[in-house]
């Protein structure tokens, strides 16, 4: 089982994000913590957690570093008996907000990963991309997260963007390999709606031969790919457990469940979610449903696509994909060697 | 019968056939000024929207001139020369015509093809020059127009402006003193043609005829000469487009609907003649013939579960429509569907419209193609609708192919170019006249493979509009034509197998593999694209394999949405045919169309 909590919070917002944050409700942090400490143990009891069952935690954002250790306290003093001996906790940082303190503070509650939101080294870049940070800062952040004694440090990278040559990103990897990290995530950027690049698509500009270069070049300094997105020397097993189809509990506002086969989904809205905690909406997934998603989740990362779970139809599909090499098969498995053809493999065992 | 006129309205698309219709309603007073909405007499709505008649309509007017009432019965007909069989029917039930001639535009192919055919039936024919309230009308040049080249006297032509009703009276006089009284024997036994039938959900089969002899009364068993079906009259009733009305008989000389509670289709056909059960006239009016379909394609829903929903529409179509003909047909290619005969490419356009809006059908056609007569060897003749169906090379004797006559009508300043069309698509003059000093009459044989596709959007864009086009279905004629294959991956396509003339096989082979290039997607693997005739390969483009489709960012365990999006996608390939390995889009069934 794993767990992941939302800080629905942000000091500015960035021009690609449609993530649910908010910038001027930070009066509401404390009843928020109550808040999702409420749903918590309503959740807890839900997923009938009893013993040490949680694999992982995961707190994103929002940004996570806008809310005090102390907020958090009474949290982990509610989950940590259910923890797992080798447990993964996670939190997101934002390089302005991830102080020492912050850290060192989250690190005695038991945080024991820390996932930077970094998304270039480049001032220019940055600014584009409207993010409260520079390159300075999110150096020395990574450097003190090791400091106060982080083993497992994450940052993320945004490319395929309209503001970058081959030369920036290949600057951007190298200051990122020069800093204490065993693992990266280099998300190609998206436009969605209700953010300030929704009008200028054009922003995302994506040269397949640019994006194999990069890719390859993370792998190349000895980080595994083991999703079209994730990098590492180390493995989260937060992100496994979603790709495995584990079940997970989703706290806060705009924070996703998942237990057997439904989906839950708190109030989005701040105050409302303040308001009614418990008050979640569902969503029943058909049999068909999760056999589509089990076979996008495992042919974007090295799960791979269980031979068992699919039709007859879906089998002499994947055999043909075998025999034009476009999926490996071991041990009752397919796997995907491209991840790049993630979506089109999946849609074409269905058509 | 001496009050009774019966007369026809023919005329080029577009020259105000339907906008007179409704002003010689309107003017009998048949209709309120509030009822007339827009063009009564084009009732379905693909007819409205391509400004088509495809059934025959009919009304019946009272008229009264020097003090004498009399009754005018308007028979439209359709405007397409696909229909021209239910065309040849409504004016076999006519006894004049109108030919609508538009004052700017003159004489056009279609005029031409239309009076022809009223001729044929000795129809009277009145002249009426149209739309003279335009600027740039010159009707005296168009009278000298329709006198070169009908041949018919046009000094009394009737000039008119239809839409804004100058003339009007004078033409319905006119209809009264020159279109001659019906002929036929009210003593007679019971005689009459159905010149127009449709399907209406309660009554059923529902005939639109013309009595020639004697009457037809309600409660009447009378038979239909084709197929010896007896029935009875269960109702009478005379056409209107807005109020029928009921009648215990029909008369000798007058049109009326007759209903006789038929629920099957294919018995009340048009062309065949009604006569009485108990005393049966001794011959039939004309000859009864089926419509013949001249062109076929295949049909096949994209969804494959969606056969017996084709089926179930088919049949329904063919309710209204007893010219259409199909039968179930396998592709290696599309799975299960049917082979559909049509009368022409619009009908075949205007059905697979129907088929889709009407019953919410996703289709795929193959490209069109003629009937070739294929003697074998052995002197066998085999008739092949469908080109992949062409026997081996080795085992034909011959092919013929059939011939269609048309008629070509342009500015002479485009002359050169219509006439190098024309003879690119195999084309021999059989005449060729000077109208007036601008504008040129041509006819030509063609081939009727060459004009099935294509040919009316090439003739009008190397006209800037202006020539039209008819033709006519003649003979067929020996041809030396070769299948052209289409290889995807190294797999024969069926379905989008053409047969071609030899001498031009290489050059449409080398044009369809580059047209298939643009239109295929790249997909997970590199495809071939091949043109072959037999097992020698003519032309090859390769297509690419795709790079990407992923979408890389973070869904932390928001999986709904990224499912959702892939659905997305997954819609949009459920709109292509997966052949093999490959998704081709409904685009590349529709690009052999595009052969020039
Ligand atoms: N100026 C003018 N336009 C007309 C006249 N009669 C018809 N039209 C227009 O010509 C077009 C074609 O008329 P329509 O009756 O649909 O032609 P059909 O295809 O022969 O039935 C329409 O836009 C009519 O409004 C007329 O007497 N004068
Ligand atoms: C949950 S988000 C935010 C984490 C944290 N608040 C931050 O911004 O540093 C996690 C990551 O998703 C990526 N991301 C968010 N929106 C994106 C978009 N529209 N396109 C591509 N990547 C995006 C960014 O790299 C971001 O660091
Ligand atoms: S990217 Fe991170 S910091 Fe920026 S708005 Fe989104 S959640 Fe907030």
């Amino acid at each position: 089982m794993l767990l992941y909590i939302h800080i629905p919070f942000c000091d500015s917002k960035c021009s690609y994000c449609s993530f649910n944050s908010y910038v001027d409700k930070f009066h509401l942090k404390k009843t928020y913590m109550k808040a999702l400490y409420t749903q918590l143990e309503h959740e807890l009891a839900r997923y009938e957690v009893q013993g040490k069952v949680i694999e992982s935690v995961f707190i994103g954002g929002g940004t996570p570093s806008t809310v005090s250790a102390e907020l958090y306290a009474p949290i982990f003093e509610l989950i940590t008996p259910f923890f797992k001996d080798n447990i993964e906790v996670t939190s997101e940082v934002n390089p302005n907000s991830g102080t020492i303190e912050w850290m060192r503070g989250l690190f005695n509650l038991g945080v024991n990963r820390l996932s930077f939101g970094v998304q270039s080294f480049n001032n220019e870049k940055l600014k584009k991309l409207a993010r409260a940070h520079n390159s300075d800062q999110a150096k020395s952040a990574i450097t003190n997260a090791k400091k106060v004694g982080f083993k497992n440090i994450s940052l993320d990278i945004i490319y395929a963007t309209a503001f970058e040559s081959k030369a920036l990103l290949e600057e951007d990897l190298k200051i990122a390999f020069t800093l204490p990290i065993n693992h990266l995530s280099a998300y190609a950027l998206t436009i969605e709606a209700n953010t300030a690049f929704e009008h200028t698509p054009e922003v995302a500009l994506e040269k397949l031969e640019r994006t194999q270069w990069f890719l390859q070049a993370i792998k190349d300094h000895g980080f595994e790919q083991y999703e079209i997105s994730n990098f590492g020397t180390y493995k989260s097993k937060h992100n496994l457990g979603y790709w495995e189809y584990k079940d997970y509990i989703g706290a806060g506002a705009g924070a996703v469940g998942f237990l057997k086969d439904t989906r839950y989904y708190p109030l989005t809205d701040i105050e409302q979610y303040i308001k009614t905690p418990l008050s979640i909406n569902e969503e029943t997934l058909s049999a068909e449903e999760i056999l589509s998603e089990k076979i996008f989740l495992g042919f974007r990362s090295l799960i791979g696509v269980d031979k068992k779970i699919l039709s007859a139809y879906q089998i002499q599909r994947a055999e043909i994909l075998l025999e034009e090499e476009k999926l490996t098969f071991l041990e009752g498995k397919y796997y995907n060697p491209d991840y790049l053809l993630s979506d089109e493999l999946a849609l074409f065992l269905d058509t | 019968m001496k009050n009774i006129r019966n007369f026809s309205i023919i005329a080029h698309i577009d020259h105000g056939k339907s906008t007179l219709a409704d002003r010689i309603i309107q003017e009998c007073g048949s209709v309120t000024d509030r009822e007339m909405g827009t063009q009564m007499m084009d009732t379905m709505d693909i007819e409205q929207e391509r400004g088509i008649t495809i059934k025959a309509q009919s009304v019946r007017l009272n008229y009264v001139k020097d003090g004498k009432p009399y009754i005018l019965n308007l028979i439209d007909t359709p405007g397409h020369v696909d229909f021209s069989y239910e065309v040849s029917k409504s004016l076999a039930s006519s006894d004049g015509a109108l030919l609508i001639v538009d004052a700017a535009q003159g004489v056009e192919a279609q005029t031409i093809a239309n009076v022809y055919m009223a001729l044929d039936n000795n129809l009277e024919i009145l002249p009426v020059i149209n739309k003279i309230d335009l600027p740039a009308a010159e009707p005296e040049r168009v009278a000298e127009e329709i006198e070169t080249s009908i041949g018919i006297d046009a000094t009394d032509a009737l000039l008119v402006s239809a839409k804004s009703g100058i003339g009007i009276k004078d033409l319905l006089d006119a209809i009264v003193d020159r279109v001659p009284e019906p002929s036929g024997d009210p003593d007679k036994t019971t005689k009459a043609i159905i010149y127009d039938s449709w399907f209406d959900a309660y009554l059923g089969a529902v005939a639109l005829v013309r009595v020639f002899d004697g009457e037809i009364k309600k409660g009447q068993a009378i038979q239909l000469m084709s197929n010896k079906e007896v029935h009875n009259v269960l109702e009478l009733m005379y056409p209107h487009p807005l109020k029928r009305h009921n009648t215990p008989s029909i008369q000798s000389g007058e049109i009326g609907i007759v209903v006789l509670g038929v629920k099957e289709v294919g018995i009340v056909n048009v062309g065949d003649t009604m006569t009485d059960a108990k005393e049966p006239c001794a011959e039939s009016i004309g000859d009864y013939e089926p419509a013949k379909p001249f062109v076929f394609a295949g049909m096949y829903p994209i969804d494959t579960d969606k056969f017996e929903d084709l089926r179930e529409a088919l049949d329904k179509l063919r309710l209204n429509d007893s010219s259409l003909s199909y039968e179930p047909e396998t592709s290696l290619a599309l799975g299960f569907g049917f082979r559909v005969g049509f009368l022409g490419m619009l009908h075949m356009e205007v059905v697979k419209e129907r088929l889709e809006r009407e019953f919410n059908l996703d289709l795929i056609a193959t490209a069109p193609s003629v009937v070739y007569n294929v003697y074998l060897n052995d002197g066998t003749l085999v008739e092949v609708q469908n080109p992949s169906e062409l026997p081996e090379v080795n085992h034909i004797e011959r092919i013929e192919e059939p011939y269609v006559k048309a008629t070509v009508i342009t500015p002479s300043e485009y002359l050169g170019n219509v006439m190098n069309l024309l003879v690119a698509k195999r084309g021999i003059q059989q005449k060729m006249d000077y109208l007036n000093e601008e504008r040129v009459l041509l006819e030509y044989e063609v081939p009727m493979n060459e004009i099935v596709v294509g040919f009316y959007d090439t003739l009008k864009s190397i006209s800037k509009g202006y020539a039209s086009f008819d033709y006519d279905p003649t003979e067929f004629k020996i041809g030396d034509l070769v299948k052209l294959d289409v290889l995807v991956a190294g797999d024969v396509v069926d379905a989008l197998s053409t047969v071609v003339p030899r001498t031009s096989s290489e050059q449409r082979g080398r044009a369809l593999v580059k047209d298939m290039k643009e239109i295929i997607p790249r997909q997970l693997f590199e495809v071939a694209v091949q043109a072959a005739i037999g097992s020698r390969v003519i032309a090859r483009e390769t297509i690419k394999s795709m790079g990407k489709n992923v979408t890389a960012k973070c869904y932390g365990g928001d999986i709904t949405r990224k499912r959702k999006l892939l659905e997305k996608q997954k819609a949009g390939k459920k709109r292509m045919k997966s052949i093999g390995k490959v998704n081709l889009p409904q685009e590349a069934f529709m690009s052999v169309l595009k052969m020039d």
